[in-house]
């Protein structure tokens, strides 16, 4: 078939569908102008509605994405959060009340295994410590503060197998003795976490020793 | 007028491409230099006074160890905790050799250390110990009070960061 070189348009259109580029020489008087929906201008959504359903497919996205990243924690995430809660346990504000002391001191019973090791020669703590006996030193730790803060941070996460977390991290202490001596200090740890019942706890703490004497 | 304006493009410069790979340039060396090559810390805590004082504001050379190892009498900056807390030290004694401190006084390999940097009396006393292989025994210069209450001894090779600028 031959196409005459100044009809190309026609051969192309022979339904004579509306071209974009004359709107009105296609759409009669009083009819609604191209489009999907009336009032639009060119293109096939308006300006307007476009834009507006780009946010909310954004907004949806955006929804989906931190249900799923809140729903379906890594491990990792849940190794953390594990420190995290640690950490507001051991915490402590002036003024603490005994209830919320109490809450406290079980919040950090649950967070360990059965039987935990720990070394901490700075504060000559180690061997093998039963839950009651860690709940009990913390306990007694936190009497001789009168603030304290424990933040974790520096995270190393590996899981050699299923059910087992070592983490190496850096943790820090602040706070207040009751005699109003400031307290600052930093080490390094090395933890092992096991998995039970789908909830993580500490088997093994050590203070990492940088300087042997 | 002109002198106004030339402040104003200096604080509000405009966003040209030009001017954004320049900026991008600068931050990168900047992360460079001082993320990698002269780290800046300040200094908390009186153990390596009076050659360095609390407070106190300086840079860890990282190169310093880079080809060479740390030599006695060398000040070190070693990774204590994490990547943020470090220790400003000196080196008193390499690796196999045997450090002892009597009456106040430091030995390396049973002869009296020359220590012209320790400007107050001390009175430790620690018994002899040998010095693991690819460690240092550092010790700050600060030496009063007791022993118990001073962080000192032997360390590995590879938690030195690098020394002090100055």
């Amino acid at each position: 078939m031959v196409i005459p070189v100044g009809d190309y348009r026609k051969a192309l259109n022979p339904a004579e569908i509306a071209s974009k580029r004359k709107p009105a020489a296609a759409a009669g008087p009083g009819s609604a102008p191209e489009g999907l929906w009336p009032g639009g201008s060119s293109g096939i959504i308006s300006n307007g509605v476009k834009l507006k359903y780009l946010l909310i497919a954004l907004i949806i996205i955006g929804l989906g994405i931190g249900t799923s990243l809140t729903l379906f924690q890594s491990e990792e995430k849940r190794v953390k959060k594990h420190f995290r809660l640690l950490s507001e346990g051991v915490s402590k504000e002036p003024g603490e009340n005994i209830f919320t002391m109490d809450q406290k001191i079980k919040k950090i019973g649950s967070l360990f295994d059965e039987t935990c090791e720990m070394n901490v020669p700075a504060h000559s703590l180690s061997g093998m410590l039963t839950r009651d006996e860690i709940t009990g030193y913390a306990a007694r730790g936190r009497l001789h503060f009168s603030q304290l803060h424990l933040k974790f941070y520096d995270f190393k996460i590996t899981l050699p197998q299923e059910g087992i977390a070592n983490v190496h991290l850096t943790a820090r202490v602040t706070g207040k003795t009751r005699a109003g001596e400031a307290v600052n200090e930093a080490h390094e740890l090395d933890c092992l976490l096991k998995k039970a019942e789908k909830k993580w706890l500490f088997s093994h703490i050590k203070v990492v020793e940088v300087l042997k004497k | 007028m002109v002198v106004n304006k030339k402040i104003r493009r200096f604080f509000f410069p405009s966003l040209t491409p030009a001017f954004l790979i320049r900026a991008g340039c600068i931050a990168l060396i900047a992360y460079l230099v001082f993320g990698h090559l002269l780290t800046p810390f300040r200094i908390k805590g009186h153990s390596m006074e009076p050659a360095y004082r609390d407070g106190e504001f300086n840079f860890c050379w990282r190169f310093q160890y880079f080809f060479s190892k740390p030599k006695k009498g060398d000040v070190v900056v070693i990774r204590f905790a994490g990547q943020r807390v470090s220790l400003l030290k000196r080196v008193v004694a390499l690796e196999g050799e045997e450090v002892e401190f009597r009456n106040g006084r430091l030995f390396t390999n049973s002869k009296e250390m020359n220590e012209p940097y320790i400007h107050t009396p001390y009175d430790w006393n620690l018994s002899p110990r040998q010095v693991e292989s690819d460690s240092i025994y550092v010790v700050g210069d600060n030496r009063s009070g007791p022993i118990q209450n001073h962080f000192f001894g032997q360390t590995s090779l590879k938690r030195v960061l690098g020394s002090p600028l100055w």
